[in-house]
């Protein structure tokens, strides 16, 4: 049985961004955390750190889940995906592409759980609605666009057509 | 804020997860996280130890019956809006999915975790309640059942005890044609008020209601003079509002931060009228 206490680490092994990685976390540190600090991957915005504004989201094994609320001895085993894997070298994939070509971001805080939150439903449904688009982003809080260039960018024809093919993300 | 300091352990096995957690009055079971990780990170709860159920295999198990489907205390709210069985023989179960929190949290929050989590606003329990689900729940001494009017006693309180732990809940499927719906102020939040209501139809209108109400109350509430006001009328606009009324004047409405007792009682009122004339449009959805 897996067992730590308090104080004790335990060893992680995830498939981070396609590359193996190893990491040691006390039981009470949540996976954003330990993204950030041992893997130094600060595209995994910790906003407000209780599960409601959704800034944290990553992949999970491909699907989108709160980094702040899974423990880092959680991910072991699993396949992780962040902002940082998005891209392929400086090529934004479709999705960032969009983003950027419709301004569907001003202070970019939100802009990586948004992008994640996206994924999740273009996989599962590449030809969403707009009211669709909306009332899954009620799960992610932008306070500077006011959500109307994200819905833009996220129901971009070459961004609905990315996802079709299975190549957006 | 960052949990506070907890131990963990990952049993393999139901058995290994209760004397786990007999052994420590301070360990708590880990489900999805979803609802006890914010509660710890807002310091409301400092488990000393969390037992994560996430290694149990058996816990994941969705499995269809003759008359039942049981589905396993880890089934996620995502999984079990995929689930074959779920969609076709509990469609109950499937409509009030649509309302539960965002695509993020459904990823990982599970069934068995907001039942015994027991937060009023949560659509699981009133689903379970509607349906007359049996609650399966072990400890050292073994199994028992528990029926959901025993199972849910008040906020945040349930009747499994400390040293045990729920496993699944068998739902039987239902004869009747059931339809979910609820007031939140947000897409995903927890509800002000929601209600299942279900209806057997025969040549006369409506032969038997059922009429479960949450969010109101402090736990999932039936609306009995509603229901049997029901039995036997055809469902016209005049009888559906008479429910409606019927339901709220049953209620022990609570107040908070999001809505007093008259405003819960209204809204009561209002989603059991246009539930009842949905289903009689034999549009459920």
């Amino acid at each position: 049985m897996r067992r730590a206490d308090k104080d004790g680490r335990l060893e992680v092994a995830a498939t981070v961004n396609g590359s193996e990685r190893r990491f040691g976390a006390l039981p009470r540190t949540h996976l954003a955390d330990a993204l950030r600090n041992e893997l130094q991957l600060y595209g995994v915005h910790i906003g407000c750190e209780h599960g409601i504004c959704g800034a944290c989201t990553i992949l999970v094994d491909g699907l989108p889940v709160r980094s702040c609320l899974m423990l880092a001895v959680q991910a072991d085993g699993k396949r992780i995906d962040t902002v940082e894997g998005m891209a392929d070298g400086r090529t934004l994939s479709p999705l960032q592409d969009s983003f950027h070509r419709h301004h569907a971001l001003q202070c970019g805080f939100c802009t990586a759980g948004v992008l994640a939150t996206a994924v999740g439903l273009l996989r599962e449904n590449p030809n969403p609605t707009r009211q669709e688009v909306r009332e899954v982003l009620s799960g992610n809080i932008c306070r500077c666009t006011g959500y109307e260039t994200i819905v833009d960018a996220i129901t971009d024809p070459a961004v609905l057509a990315a996802f079709a093919k299975g190549a957006g993300a | 804020m960052k949990f506070p300091a907890f131990a963990y352990a990952a049993p393999t096995t139901v058995d290994e997860a209760v004397a786990l957690l007999a052994e420590d009055e301070d360990a708590r079971p880990l489900a999805g996280g979803q609802s006890l990780l914010p509660i710890m990170a807002l310091r409301m709860a400092a488990p000393s130890l969390l037992v994560d159920l996430g290694a149990i295999a058996s816990l994941r198990e969705v499995r269809d019956g003759p008359q039942s489907v049981r589905i396993g205390a880890m089934v996620t709210h995502a999984a079990n809006a995929r689930s074959a069985a779920v969609r076709d023989r509990l469609p109950l179960v499937g409509d009030a999915l649509h309302f539960v929190a965002h695509q993020a949290v459904r990823n990982r929050g599970t069934f068995g975790g907001s039942l015994a989590h027991a937060d009023p606003g949560a659509e699981m329990p009133v689903v379970v309640t509607a349906l007359g689900g049996t609650m399966l729940v072990v400890g050292a001494g073994g199994e028992r059942s528990v029926a959901p009017e025993e199972f849910f006693q008040g906020l945040y309180t349930t009747a499994v005890g400390q040293g045990e732990l729920l496993v699944a809940v068998d739902l039987p499927v239902s004869p009747l044609r059931w339809t979910f719906d609820e007031v939140a102020r947000r897409a995903g939040d927890l509800a002000m008020a929601m209600v299942a209501v279900g209806v057997r139809d025969d040549d006369n209108g409506c032969a038997e209601a059922r009429i479960v109400l949450g969010g109101v109350s402090d736990r999932p509430c039936r609306a009995p003079a509603a229901e049997a006001y029901l039995s036997g009328r055809a469902l016209t606009e005049d009888v559906a509002r008479e429910a409606g009324r019927l339901a709220a004047a049953d209620l022990d409405a609570r107040s908070d931060h999001h809505a007093n007792a008259a405003l819960r009682r209204s809204m009561a009122a209002a989603l059991v009228r246009r539930s009842l004339l949905r289903l009689a449009a034999g549009d459920p959805r």
